[in-house]
């Protein structure tokens, strides 16, 4: 009985103890409805990426001493463990640095390169056939720029070392972690591609089917791969003996790379590109990155239009800025393609007078119907020139980070043994021979990606980036819009029900919305011309934005994560 | 123990066994060889349905968008159920395109007596507008159904199952449809 009295006197001090130690002050965390706006909270460090073990990974970085470059890192190896369909060692990306001390933006651009053996026409002469030789054949396969590019980041701008940036992808690897709705669904419907190129035995399913919800995924060869690189440094990747198995890889499945392509790759480190928006500047990566480049444009022709008074996502609202993206879309396919080959009229596209003139062509009642590409003198400028990562650090240095291996799971080619997926970014080149961005040795096809970093009166304000294909810039320029001319929070403006349109040899395509919006705006549309094509309410289709939001204010940085996606923000 | 309270007994007995013993297969009611079709062009759906049908060691052909052609020589239509805009984009078909070429494809089947085995392999994260609709109009059509029970967590096909008299066979992961499979096929 004593004893009986003594055990429940302690469990009732244990309990009291408990109840009254004095609780932390916890911030609330996100809301069931995982698509309801909410705004990640941090006053040293944020980190926002499209897996929560990823941003995990990354603020463990920042608080181990590591600075945005290092946590960048950190985040972008942990991507390739937790979220692998979308980016890893076997693709490529541009990263923007903004470094506190010196307030100096620079960007490393380490896009894959087509091997030496393309050519202009090699696309075009498959025929109907070309798509799958653009996706799923070892010839959509442009060399890796990725490890270089971490490594190069890191050797400049980090602290850590390349073996201390894999650490938490490689035990993310090796233990494993359960799926969620988004992987199930993206390994269902690249499925095909997947049992073909990687085989029914590949980790990438499970048990020769994809996996469901709550399935453990582990990459125990991935993390094989990754420990040696970060114990033997990247050269085991491009001329040790992993090399041999990504050209073996590529030749098994008809591709052209060769052992001099992958130790011949370097990345480049290049000035930003940069542009104004209602008295914010905005910096991001200069061609081939073309995402950037097109939200300044975007953001240029819609500067002057009442945007405020039409109404967010009013019929005037997206009619206007449709047609903008349609003629947009005649000038990328006339001028994009890689700087260092192709010389572009970087200058006049980014004009103001430029926007004038495009802005001129559109007409409040009804759409265009031919988008003509803007003509310029073609010499005037000189030849210089998919998923996202944020993160900011205790010292206000900034990374945004945009990296892929193109379509979701790539090309499905897994280098025997190595547990990653190799890129299909050849079929970023343009099918035609004659155009700018036609395959040519050594070249960079031309990508969507606009990581950006926008700075007010001197300071940086915001960091966003997005995946998406074509629907980056007109995604990331709304959001931008949204922000600046409708007053939202950051999470707000990336949750916001999204649009998209563009042009095809300067015919018109499908409107294609969100469902969010009302049936009285879509039947406005209509009406004005525009054809809709309704995608899912929240659609991965225009892309998975992450953002950190400055204010300095109320010294606190609000990290904002697409919902599309399983993005996540994590401060401290 | 008094008539009243075995009579009682038997039946908390029975009961408790219905709850316990997974829910019964139904007999083999299906013929080879068969043809595997989307409906709603969500072809990474139809594909696991074909990969199931050779783990159970089944004669099958898929056909993502399959016409009454293809049903020459088939002794069963398997209807995987799913809408994705993706893949009616890369099939260059639209929704009104993909309903008219499934009716046709489902009175086809009918006229010839071919059975249709509806499955829905794409869980929760396949359920949508579209894809409601498509289960709303064809299911009925079927003989049987078999599915993730994630996609059915509003009890859409359950209902669906138990006003037309459709047995329903439902499975936790892909995989475990194959068992079920090759129960209801005829070697």
């Amino acid at each position: 009985m004593k004893q009986a009295f003594a055990i429940g006197l302690v469990v009732w001090a244990a309990v009291l103890g408990v109840a009254c130690r004095p609780q932390k002050a916890r911030l609330p965390g996100p809301p069931q409805d995982r698509h309801a706006p909410f705004n990640y909270i941090g006053a040293k460090g944020m980190v926002v990426a499209a897996h929560p073990l990823a941003a995990e990974a990354g603020l463990a970085m920042l608080k181990s001493g590591g600075n945005a470059v290092d946590a960048a890192v950190a985040t972008a190896f942990a991507l390739n463990a937790a979220e692998p369909f979308a980016s890893g060692i076997g693709g490529g990306g541009f990263m923007v640095v903004y470094q506190a001390a010196t307030k100096k933006v620079t960007v490393i651009n380490f896009r894959e390169k087509a091997p030496a053996a393309t050519t202009p026409a090699m696309f075009r002469d498959k025929g109907e056939k070309q798509a799958e030789w653009r996706q799923e054949r070892g010839t959509a396969v442009g060399v890796p720029g990725m490890l270089a590019g971490w490594d190069y980041a890191l050797a400049k701008y980090g602290t850590k070392r390349l073996s201390e940036a894999a650490a938490r992808a490689i035990e993310i690897a090796e233990t494993g972690f359960p799926v969620g709705p988004t992987f199930s669904q993206i390994n269902k419907d690249e499925y095909e591609k997947l049992l073909k190129n990687a085989g029914e035995g590949t980790c990438y399913l499970n048990g020769g089917v994809p996996y469901e919800p709550g399935d453990v995924y582990k990459n125990p060869e991935l993390a094989a791969t990754l420990r040696r690189i970060g114990r033997e440094g990247i050269d085991v990747f491009y001329k040790g003996d992993i090399a041999p198995k990504i050209v073996a890889a590529v030749r098994a499945k008809d591709g052209i790379m060769s052992l001099q392509d992958l130790a011949a790759y370097r990345p480049a480190e290049v000035e930003p590109l940069q542009g104004t928006y209602k008295g914010y500047t905005i910096y991001t990566p200069p061609p081939p990155a073309t995402g950037g480049l097109h939200i300044l444009q975007l953001l240029n022709i819609a500067e002057s239009w009442p945007l405020a008074d039409w109404g967010h996502n009013s019929p005037a609202y997206i009619h206007h800025l449709s047609e903008a993206m349609r003629f947009i879309f005649a000038d990328k396919e006339r001028y994009d393609g890689d700087p260092d080959f192709v010389a572009m009229p970087l200058a006049r596209i980014l004009a103001k007078d430029y926007a004038k003139e495009v802005r001129d062509k559109i007409r409040p009642d009804k759409t265009a119907g031919a988008y003509g590409y803007g003509k310029f003198d073609p010499v005037q400028d000189k030849k210089e020139n998919t998923t996202h990562v944020g993160v900011i650090d205790k010292d206000g240095n900034i990374v945004a980070l945009t990296q892929s291996i193109n379509d979701f799971f790539g090309t499905g080619i897994v280098p025997e043994g190595t547990g990653f997926l190799l890129n299909d970014h050849m079929a970023d080149f343009s099918t035609d021979p004659d155009s700018p961005n036609a395959p040519r040795p050594d070249r960079r096809p031309v990508s969507n990606m606009g990581p950006l970093i926008m700075v007010k009166d001197g300071r940086p304000f915001l960091t966003l980036g997005s995946p998406g294909g074509t629907r980056i810039f007109p995604s990331l320029g709304q959001i931008i819009i949204n922000i600046v001319d409708f007053g939202m929070s950051l999470d707000e403006a990336i949750e916001a029900p999204r649009f998209f349109s563009y042009s095809v040899d300067g015919k018109v395509r499908d409107l294609s919305v969100e469902p969010r919006l009302p049936e009285p705006t879509l039947a406005a549309l209509r009406a004005l011309g525009h054809k809709i094509a309704l995608k899912e309410p929240y659609d991965k289709y225009f892309g998975g934005a992450q953002g950190i939001m400055i204010l300095r204010d109320k010294k606190i940085l609000l990290g904002g994560a697409d919902s599309r996606r399983d993005g996540v923000g994590a401060g401290y | 123990m008094t008539k009243k309270q075995s009579v009682l007994f038997l039946a908390f007995f029975i009961l408790i066994a219905a709850s316990v013993l997974p829910a019964q297969t139904p007999p083999a009611v299906f013929e080879q060889p068969l043809l595997v079709t989307s409906a709603g062009q969500s072809s990474g759906d139809a594909q696991i349905a074909l990969q199931l049908t050779k783990k159970a060691s089944l004669t099958a052909t898929l056909s993502k968008a399959g016409t009454s052609k293809d049903l020459e020589n088939q002794k069963t239509l398997v209807l995987v159920l799913g809408a994705s805009m993706k893949g009616l984009g890369s099939a260059g078909l639209d929704t009104n395109k993909e309903k008219e070429r499934i009716r046709e494809l489902v009175a086809e089947a009918k006229r010839k007596a071919i059975p249709i085995l509806a499955m829905h392999l794409g869980g929760a994260q396949r359920r949508g507008e579209l894809t409601d609709e498509i289960i709303n109009e064809f299911l009925p059509a079927a003989k049987m159904a078999i599915i993730l029970r994630s996609g059915n967590q509003d009890g859409l096909f359950t209902k669906i199952c138990k006003s037309t008299d459709i047995p329903l066979v439902e499975v936790d992961k892909s995989l475990d449809a194959v068992e079920p499979l090759k129960k209801i096929f005829k070697k």
